[in-house]
C-alpha cells in the first residue's frame, strides 16, 4: 500500500521509510544490539500508520510504538525517550538538522531569547529578565541532563508542568524548565544568578525535586507556589460561604486542601435565628465536592480536597458513607476524600472495649481545641453529663464497633484515611498560636489553623536514590542537598502570591516548609535490603536522623541570616526543642511508651549543640513532611516517597496518561544474571510479583517483593522510625492483600501505638482482574478441562500444526495440585498462633495483643531466605513450607475460589 | 446433570454441585459498580478535538454496544437459563443479566452526556450492513432455540444449547467484545478519554468473568455429554468461530474506513484473530491463525496491576464488599 504523509502546511508526500528509519537509529545510539531495536520499532510504527497520517501524528506513532516495547526492553523506553524530547527540541528550537553539536549550541543561545519573548508575552515575570545574567544561566545549562529522564518522567514534566506558549504549544525544554523554576525561586537573593545555578545543578540532576505547584507556577507572574492549604470551617453560615469561596481561589492557585468540617453543629441542632433545625455537615461539604470539581486547573493538576472529622461527632456516621459509590448522590462526595482525626482517649476505649460517645459540637464546642490528657478529661466529662441527661443529644456505640465501621469503609472505599490527632499536636513544636485541627490532603502537614489563618505548606522533595555512591549512601551530598533545598524553599515564601488574605497570613508568620522524601525503595533495592528487614528500619533511622539535623540546622542558619519567622517566640522550637524531643510528652500525656525504638544510629550528630542554637532562632516553623510525590517521584525516575514498589511491572493510571512502570534495578539484576529473556513474560503475566518464579535466586525475590507481599507491619515500621525525626508528618499509603477485618484493625492499632502521626490510602489487591491480553491465556487449561481436545487426540489433528497446543492443554494439571501460587515467604501475620518464625524483633517492646488470632510482630529476620530446595506441601487450609529446616504454615486463600478468581482470569 | 428440563428439585440451592458458579456469583457481586462513578467532562473537552475518523470510530463503537449488550440478554433469557438446572448457576446468570443491563445503561450514560445525534447512533445498528449481519449471526442460534422446538433432553437439543452459547458467549462476548474494548482502551493509550476508559476497564472486568462463566458452563455440558465430543461437532464448532471473525472483518473496514493514529482495520483484524485463536483453545481446539498480538501496549492497559493517583482518576480496582462477606468456612 503506497501511504502518503500530510505535512504541516497541508501539502502531502510520500512515506519515506528510511526517514523513520534513520530517526530512531539516532535515538537508539549507544545500546547493545541496536539495529534489532530500530527494526522493532519500525515495523510496530508501520502497522499503525494509515494514509494521510500527519507528521505530527507521525512522531507520535514512532513514539507509541517504542513505548509498547519497554516491557520487553528498557532500552525501549531510552528510546522513547529521546524521540520525545526531539519533538520538543524542534517545537522550541527549531530545525537543528538532528545534529547534536548544533543542538547544544541552540540550546545554549535560546535561552535568553526564551526568557525576553516569554516577559514580552506576559508568560513569564518581568524579575525573570531584570535580576539575572542570562547569558550566565545559558552557559550553566546542560542539555545532556535530559538523558536521566524515563519516558513516563519526562511525559509527566511536560504535559504537567512545562510552561506553554499563547498557542498551548510547547515554549520550553526540560531543562529550560528547571532553569526557570531555580531562577523563580531567588529573586531576592542577593545574587540571584548565582543562587538559582545552585538550585539548578540540584533539580536538573533530580537529586530533589520543587513540588508541583512551584514547578507549575515558579517564574510566571502571580506565582502560587504552595502545594498545601488547610482550611478550619466555622459554624456560621457567614463562614460556610466564605470558605466555599477560599477553596475555590485556592484551588485554582493550584494547591491541594485539607478542610476540617468537626465544628460545624449536628444534623437536628437547633439553630437560634430562625428557630429550625440544621441539616448537618453532609449538605455543606457536598457544596464544596462541587466546587472543586469545577476547577481543573487547565488539566495540569486537579481540584482536590480532604474533609476532616473528628470521630465524636454525632454525624460521623454519616461521614464514613461519604464515599460510598452507592446512595443519594446528594450524600455522597465523588470528588473530595475523607479523613479521620483519632484521639489516643478513642484508641484506649478501643484497647479496653469501653463505648464510644459522640456529641453534637454545638454543645461541646471545646472538645475540638483539646488534646491529650485535657480532651480526655473534658471527653469524660461530657460522656457524664449526656449519661445524667444534661445533653440535649448524643450516641453511644461501643468503641470497637466503630472502629470495625472506619475499617470496613476504608477497606471497601479507600476512605477514610486515619490520622491520629493527638501524636500530632503533641510532637507539634508549631502549635503555640493555636491547635492542630486536620491534616492535609496526602495527611503529611501538620500546622495550626483558625479563623484568621489558613495553613500554607511549601514542599519539595529529596531523591534519595540519586544520593547513592557505590552501593553507599553519599551523606556529604545529601546535606549539600538538603541545605539548598531548604534555602530554596524559605525563598519561595517571600515570592508567593497567595490570593486569600488568610493564607498569606499564615504563611508569611509561620514560613512553613516541608523537605520531603523519595527514591526510599529504589535507594534500599541498590543497596540490597529487602523493605522489610530491620537492616531497612536502620536505615530509615540514619535517612531520616541526618536529613532532620541538617534542614534543623540551616533553618537556625537563615533565622541568624534573615531573622526568625515571627511566631518562633513561646514555640517549642524557642525553648530549645527539636522533634525528637517531644516523644517524651507524647508517651506522657498517653500514659504508654511508644512502641518503637527510640535510639540514634547517628550518633556523631551533636544535637546538644543544634538544641542550643535552635534556641536562638528559627527561619522556618516546619521543616520536614514527606508527601506521596505520586508526580515528582516520577519525573525523578523513581520510587515515590517512602513506598514500597507497588510492583514489579504495573501501569500508573494519571491524569497524563497511562504508563507501564517496570522496575529497572530489577531488570538490571536479571539482566547481569541473564535470566531477563527468560523470565520477562512470566513477569508480566504474574503481574510483576516475581516470588514464585523458581529461575530467580530467592535473595533477588527477597528484595523485590510488590507491595502486597511486604508485610504490612513493615509500612507502619518505617513511618514509625522516620516519624521519629520528621516534624511534621509522612503520607504513609498502605497496602493490603488479606481482608480479614481483625488483621487490619490490628494493623492500624500498631500504627497506633507505635506512635505513627498518619495513614494515607489504603490500597486493596484486587481478588479479580480483567483478562489479560498480551500473555498466553488458557482458562480451560488453568481449570483442568479439556473440551473438544478429547476429539481430537483420538483422530489426529484435522488441521495444521498447531496441534501440540491443544495437547498441552490436556497435560495441564488441575489446579488444585499446583501449588505455584504467587505467595510470599514471609506472611505470618496469618494464623500462626501456633508456630512462629524464631525472628529477631527489632523493637524494644511488643505491643499487646487485642486482636484476636492476630501476629502483631514483624515477620523475618533479613537472613533467613528460603533455599530454592526448600519443600512445600499442602496440608487442608495451609501449605507447610520448609524453610532451614524448620516449618511454617502459610495461610492459602481461605476461599478456595479465591485462589481460581485471582489467577483463572489471566 | 446440568442441563435439562425444569423440575421442581431446581430450586434447591444445596446441596451444591457447581460450587464454581456460586463463587463467581459472589465475585461479581463484589464487581459491582454504577455509570454515575465516572465523571465524563475531560472526556467532553477530548472529544471537542478529536479528528473525524477518531469520532467515528467511537460512535460506532457506541453503536454495537449498546445494543449488543441487550441481545447478550436476551440470549441468556431464551437459549440459556431455562435450560439449566442449576440454582447456582441461575443466581450467577440473574447477576450477569443485571450487568449486560447496567453497561447498556453505561453506554446509554456516555451516549447521553456527549453530543451525539442519539437517533443515529441507535440506528447505525439497524443499517449498517457489517453490524446487520452480526446480530443476525448471533440470533439465527438463538431462534434455533426459540423458534424452532427444541428438546433439550436430545443431543441435538444439547448441541443446540452449545451452538447458542459459543455464538453467545465466545464469539460475541468473547471475540467481538474483546476487540471493542481494546480500540476504546487505545484512546486512553493517546490520552484522551481517559474516563471512558475506566469505563471500559469495568466493562471488561465483568466481561472476563461472563467469559470464564461460559467457558466453565461449556466445559461441564461437554463432560456430562461425551456424546457430544464427536469430530463433526468439534468442526462445526470451530467452523462457528471462524464465521465470527470473517464477519468482524466487514465490520472492522466499517470502523475504521481510513484509520486513525495508532489503529487501522488490518490491526484490528489481527487483534480479532489473536483473540480467537486465544478462545478456540480454550475449547479445546486447534489455533486458526497463529498472529501475534499487534497490541503490544495492552499490557500496559490491562495486564498488570493498576496504580491509580486517586485524586486525579477514578479508581477501577476497588470491589464492593469488604469485611461484609462471610468466607466461605467449609474448608477450616
Amino acid at each position: 500500500m503506497e501511504l502518503t504523509i500530510t505535512k504541516r502546511d497541508g501539502t502531502k508526500e510520500l512515506f519515506n521509510a528510511d526517514r523513520i528509519n534513520r530517526s530512531i537509529e539516532r535515538a537508539a545510539f549507544g545500546m547493545i544490539d541496536p539495529i534489532a531495536k530500530v527494526t522493532q520499532v519500525a515495523t510496530d510504527t508501520k502497522v499503525t500508520l494509515y494514509d494521510g497520517i500527519t507528521t505530527e501524528e507521525l512522531d507520535l506513532a514512532t513514539i507509541n510504538a517504542a513505548v509498547q516495547n519497554i516491557k520487553e526492553n528498557p532500552d525501549y523506553d531510552k528510546i522513547a525517550t529521546r524521540l520525545l524530547l526531539k519533538t520538543v527540541y524542534k517545537h522550541v528550537l527549531g530545525d537543528y538538522g538532528e545534529d547534536q553539536s548544533q543542538l547544544k549550541k541552540l540550546h545554549r543561545e535560546n535561552f535568553s531569547a526564551y526568557v525576553k519573548k516569554g516577559v514580552q508575552d506576559g508568560i513569564l515575570d518581568s524579575r525573570m529578565e531584570k535580576n539575572f545574567d542570562l547569558e550566565k544561566l545559558a552557559s550553566a545549562l546542560d542539555i545532556e541532563r535530559d538523558e536521566l529522564f524515563i519516558y513516563a518522567g519526562l511525559s509527566s514534566l511536560l504535559d504537567r508542568y512545562s510552561v506553554k506558549n499563547k498557542y498551548q504549544k510547547a515554549f520550553e525544554t526540560p531543562q529550560y524548565l528547571f532553569m526557570r523554576v531555580a531562577m523563580g525561586n531567588s529573586y531576592h537573593e542577593k545574587d540571584p544568578t548565582e543562587w538559582a545555578i545552585k538550585f539548578y545543578e540540584k533539580m536538573s540532576g533530580h537529586e530533589y525535586i520543587a513540588g508541583g505547584s512551584t514547578n507549575i507556577n515558579a517564574g510566571v507572574p502571580n506565582p502560587a507556589l504552595s502545594n498545601c492549604f488547610l482550611l478550619e470551617i466555622h459554624d456560621d453560615m457567614t463562614h460556610i460561604s466564605k470558605s466555599v469561596a477560599d477553596v475555590m481561589l485556592l484551588s485554582k492557585a493550584s494547591g491541594g486542601l485539607g478542610a476540617s468540617i468537626t465544628k460545624l453543629r449536628a444534623t437536628g441542632s437547633p439553630l437560634s435565628s430562625n428557630n429550625t433545625t440544621s441539616s448537618g455537615p453532609t449538605p455543606f461539604a457536598k457544596i464544596i465536592d462541587t466546587a472543586i470539581r469545577a476547577i481543573q486547573r487547565g488539566g495540569k493538576k486537579k481540584g482536590a480536597l480532604c474533609f476532616y472529622m473528628e470521630n465524636w461527632h454525632i454525624d460521623f456516621p454519616e461521614f464514613i458513607e461519604w464515599k460510598h459509590n452507592a446512595g443519594d448522590d446528594y450524600l455522597r462526595m465523588r470528588t473530595a476524600d475523607t479523613a479521620v482525626f483519632i484521639s489516643d482517649e478513642f484508641m484506649k476505649r478501643v484497647e479496653q472495649r469501653a463505648d464510644w460517645y459522640m456529641f453534637d459540637p454545638k454543645e461541646t464546642p471545646d472538645l475540638n481545641e483539646l488534646y491529650g490528657k485535657a480532651f480526655s478529661a473534658r471527653y469524660q466529662e461530657y460522656v457524664q453529663m449526656a449519661e445524667a441527661g444534661k445533653l440535649r443529644m448524643f450516641k453511644k456505640v461501643p468503641a470497637t464497633e466503630q472502629y470495625r465501621a472506619i475499617l470496613v469503609a476504608l477497606q471497601t472505599t479507600s476512605h477514610p484515611w486515619l490520622t491520629f490527632k493527638d501524636p500530632i499536636n503533641l510532637r507539634a513544636l508549631n502549635n503555640n498560636t493555636g491547635t492542630i485541627h486536620m491534616s492535609n490532603l496526602c495527611t503529611e502537614i501538620c500546622l495550626p489553623q483558625d479563623k484568621d489563618n489558613i495553613a500554607v505548606c511549601n514542599l519539595a522533595s529529596l531523591n534519595l536514590a540519586a544520593h547513592l555512591k557505590k552501593k553507599q549512601v553519599d551523606w556529604q551530598k545529601l546535606e549539600e542537598s538538603v541545605r539548598l533545598a531548604i534555602r530554596q524553599l524559605d525563598n519561595l515564601i517571600d515570592i508567593n502570591v497567595l490570593p486569600v488574605p488568610e493564607a498569606r497570613k499564615s504563611d508569611s508568620e509561620n514560613r512553613a516548609i516541608g523537605l520531603g522524601v523519595m527514591g526510599f525503595s529504589d535507594a534500599i533495592e541498590q543497596l540490597g535490603m529487602p523493605y522489610d528487614s530491620p537492616h531497612t528500619y536502620d536505615f530509615t533511622d540514619k535517612i531520616f536522623e541526618f536529613i532532620s539535623y541538617m534542614a534543623i540546622d540551616e533553618s537556625a542558619n537563615l533565622a541568624a541570616e534573615r531573622g526568625s519567622y515571627k511566631n518562633f517566640t513561646g514555640s517549642e522550637w524557642s525553648k530549645g526543642k527539636v522533634p525528637i524531643d517531644t516523644i517524651e510528652k507524647l508517651e506522657q500525656e498517653r500514659g504508654m511508651a511508644l512502641d518503637v525504638d527510640k535510639k540514634s544510629k547517628q550518633n556523631w550528630l551533636d544535637w546538644e549543640t543544634l538544641r542550643g542554637k535552635v534556641k536562638n532562632g528559627m527561619r522556618n516553623a516546619t521543616l520536614m513532611a514527606v508527601a506521596p510525590n505520586a508526580n515528582i517521584g516520577l519525573v525523578a525516575g523513581t520510587t515515590p516517597g517512602i513506598d514500597p514498589r507497588f510492583a514489579q511491572v504495573f501501569s500508573r493510571n494519571k491524569i497524563s496518561g497511562k504508563y507501564l512502570d517496570i522496575n529497572h534495578n530489577l531488570v538490571t539484576e536479571l539482566k547481569n544474571m541473564n535470566l531477563w529473556d527468560m523470565v520477562k513474560d512470566k513477569i508480566i503475566e504474574l503481574q510483576g510479583d516475581i516470588s514464585s518464579i523458581e529461575q530467580i535466586p530467592p535473595h533477588i525475590r527477597e528484595i523485590y517483593k510488590t507491595s502486597f507481599s511486604v508485610s504490612p507491619y513493615a509500612f507502619i515500621e518505617v513511618a514509625a522510625r522516620a516519624q521519629k525525626w520528621v516534624d511534621q508528618a509522612l503520607s504513609r499509603n498502605m497496602y493490603l492483600e488479606d481482608r480479614d477485618m481483625d488483621k487490619t484493625m490490628d494493623i492500624y492499632y500498631t500504627a497506633w501505638r507505635k506512635g505513627v502521626k498518619s495513614t494515607y490510602y489504603l490500597h486493596m489487591k484486587p481478588r479479580h482482574t480483567a483478562e489479560q491480553s498480551t500473555v498466553a491465556v488458557n482458562k480451560s487449561a488453568k481449570l483442568g478441562k479439556t473440551g473438544f481436545a478429547a476429539v481430537f487426540k483420538k483422530t489426529e489433528a484435522i488441521v495444521e500444526a498447531p496441534q501440540e497446543l491443544a495437547t498441552a492443554a490436556v497435560e495441564e494439571p488441575p489446579i488444585e495440585e499446583k501449588n505455584d501460587q504467587p505467595e510470599s515467604f514471609d506472611m505470618p501475620q496469618d494464623k500462626v498462633n501456633d508456630i512462629k518464625p524464631t525472628v529477631t524483633i527489632p523493637v524494644d517492646q511488643t505491643s499487646k495483643q487485642i486482636f484476636s488470632n492476630v501476629q502483631t510482630q514483624i515477620p523475618l529476620n533479613g537472613d533467613q531466605q528460603p533455599a530454592a530446595s526448600d519443600k512445600q506441601k499442602t496440608e487442608g487450609h495451609f501449605h507447610i513450607k520448609v524453610i532451614n529446616g524448620k516449618e511454617y504454615k502459610v495461610h492459602m486463600p481461605s476461599d478456595p475460589q479465591e485462589k481460581f478468581l485471582c489467577d483463572g482470569c489471566q | 446433570m446440568i442441563l435439562g428440563k425444569a423440575s421442581p428439585e431446581d430450586m434447591n440451592l444445596h446441596p451444591m454441585r457447581y460450587q464454581w458458579a456460586y463463587d463467581l456469583y459472589n465475585q461479581a457481586v463484589r464487581n459491582t459498580w454504577f455509570p454515575h462513578e465516572i465523571a465524563l467532562k475531560e472526556d467532553l473537552e477530548d472529544w471537542s478535538k478529536m479528528t473525524e475518523d477518531e469520532r467515528h470510530a467511537v460512535k460506532f463503537t457506541m453503536a454495537f454496544f449498546n445494543p449488543a449488550e441487550l441481545i447478550v440478554n436476551r440470549s441468556i433469557a431464551l437459549g440459556v437459563y431455562p435450560y439449566l438446572k442449576s440454582p447456582e448457576c441461575h443466581l450467577y446468570l440473574a447477576k450477569q443479566m443485571w450487568e449486560e443491563a447496567n453497561h447498556c445503561v453505561g453506554f446509554e450514560y456516555v451516549l447521553e452526556t456527549f453530543p451525539f445525534d442519539r437517533e443515529k447512533i441507535f440506528n447505525v445498528h439497524l443499517e449498517t450492513p457489517s453490524m446487520i449481519e452480526k446480530e443476525k449471526f448471533v440470533m439465527k442460534y438463538l431462534k434455533r432455540m426459540t423458534e424452532d422446538k427444541l428438546d433439550i433432553e436430545t443431543a441435538e437439543g444439547k448441541k443446540d444449547f452449545i451452538r447458542n452459547l459459543v455464538a453467545t458467549n465466545i464469539v460475541m462476548e468473547g471475540i467481538w467484545f474483546y476487540s471493542g474494548f481494546m480500540v476504546a482502551l487505545s484512546f486512553r493509550q493517546r490520552n484522551q478519554l481517559r474516563n471512558f476508559g475506566s469505563m471500559i476497564d469495568w466493562v471488561l472486568r465483568d466481561e472476563s468473568l461472563h467469559l470464564k462463566f461460559g467457558i466453565n458452563l461449556i466445559q461441564t455440558v461437554l463432560e456430562e455429554n461425551i456424546e457430544l465430543l464427536t469430530e463433526d461437532f468439534a468442526n462445526e464448532i470451530r467452523q462457528l468461530v471462524i464465521d465470527g471473525v470473517n464477519i468482524e472483518t466487514a465490520y472492522n473496514k466499517d470502523l475504521f474506513p481510513n484509520g486513525i493514529l495508532g489503529l487501522n482495520a488490518d490491526y484490528v483484524n489481527q487483534y480479532v484473530q489473536y483473540v480467537a485463536d486465544r478462545r478456540l483453545q480454550e475449547l479445546g481446539l486447534p489455533k486458526q491463525y497463529n498472529v501475534t498480538n499487534p497490541a503490544k501496549w495492552m499490557s500496559t492497559a490491562t495486564d498488570v496491576l493498576e496504580l491509580v493517583n486517586f485524586f486525579e482518576q477514578q479508581n477501577t480496582k476497588y470491589e464492593v464488599d469488604s469485611g461484609h462477606t462471610k468466607k466461605p468456612t467449609s474448608n477450616n
